[in-house]
């Protein structure tokens, strides 16, 4: 368990963003994991078919949870709307980012993925944030190749009109941030 | 390409592969396309909020493997005692059905009369075989031949003549 538990964790982190549910989905793989290894056929590796029951596991307690919030530009904290001028104006100069930016940044993440379906979520999270592969994401899910291709490209119109609608009110910073990023 | 507007290439490919010359295009298309513009810069954010969300992830706390092994212990457990519980249902369901044909034989036997049973009481009291032949007890003088061959032969005329 300690060897796979990091695998299972970060599975599960794609997900979730706090510390105690991601422990109680990890918890809840390994449990499955436990009942089901005789199914474990020995074809694939050990990790591989954990990293299929981490997946499918998380994304079913995704869906069972209570319905999607709407993201808000009101529901931005002052760090969150710091964050996004920053990365904005970031994406022009290319800089680099403290820690502290990076844990806003990704709770705000997690905030804007949590608009979305479990599907996307997890399409999103692994193609464009951990850029894996589409083969990769196909065994992780069990899904076919198509679909996962259809699902990203869906999950990235959606993300984006998310993220339009986040930043509503911002949009002469976006707009500025564009322009100089054009002349780069 | 410029006069087509860039959406769908930021929905088919990540940014990070598209090729500096791609990317040169899609920002020159931007600069003169507002809605592009939004879609860019909504993509560019995307891509940042992903990353950042992609980096943090959580790590297993000390004791994680203890505390899924306690559950483990506690649901198989759990699952004994459900177990042992369906055992018991079968066993009454099995016992009571038991008990139930005991009763009706039971009922059956001792309880229902003689005479619902469809036999002639008559045939049977007045005329045992021993009483017709050994002529052990005094026959009616009005029993006749034939009423004998009927308490014998169950009244087969055939036979009789």
């Amino acid at each position: 368990m300690r060897r796979y538990s990091p695998r299972v964790f970060r599975v599960a982190s794609r997900f979730f963003r706090q510390r105690s549910i991601v422990e109680d989905a990890a918890q809840e793989v390994f449990l499955k994991a436990f009942t089901e290894l005789g199914s474990f056929e020995g074809r694939g590796s050990l990790e591989g078919w954990l990293t299929r029951i981490a997946t499918n596991t998380c994304l079913n307690l995704v869906r069972s949870a209570k319905r999607r919030p709407e993201a808000n530009v009101s529901d931005l904290s002052e760090e969150e709307n710091s964050w996004v001028q920053g990365q904005l104006a970031a994406v022009a100069a290319s800089q680099h980012k403290s820690t502290e930016t990076s844990i806003v940044a990704a709770d705000l993440a997690g905030r804007v993925l949590e608009t979305l379906s479990p599907d996307d979520q997890l399409v999103l999270t692994m193609i464009d944030g951990e850029e894996a592969s589409v083969k990769e994401v196909v065994e992780a899910t069990g899904w076919s190749e198509s679909k996962v291709k259809v699902q990203v490209f869906r999950a990235r119109r959606r993300m984006r009109a998310a993220v339009e609608k986040l930043l509503g009110s911002k949009r002469p910073v976006a707009n500025k941030t564009l322009e100089s990023t054009g002349k780069r | 390409m410029s006069d087509k507007h860039i959406i769908d290439i930021l929905d088919e490919s990540r940014l990070s592969t598209l090729s500096e010359s791609e990317r040169a295009v899609v920002e020159q298309h931007a600069e003169g396309c507002s809605e592009c513009r939004s879609a860019l810069a909504a993509a560019y954010l995307s891509t940042a909020l992903l990353r950042e969300r992609a980096a943090n992830s959580f790590t297993p706390s000390p004791f994680f493997a203890t505390r899924v092994l306690a559950t483990l212990r506690k649901r198989q457990s759990s699952r004994e005692f459900w177990g042992l519980a369906r055992m018991w249902r079968a066993a009454g369901a099995l016992v009571s059905a038991m008990a139930v044909t005991v009763v009706t034989l039971a009922v059956v036997t001792f309880v229902v009369p003689a005479n619902e049973t469809g036999i002639d009481q008559d045939l049977v009291t007045a005329y045992s075989a021993d009483e017709v032949i050994l002529g052990q007890s005094e026959l009616p003088d009005e029993v006749n031949y034939g009423q004998v061959w009927n308490t014998l032969y169950g009244g087969d005329e055939e036979i009789a003549k």
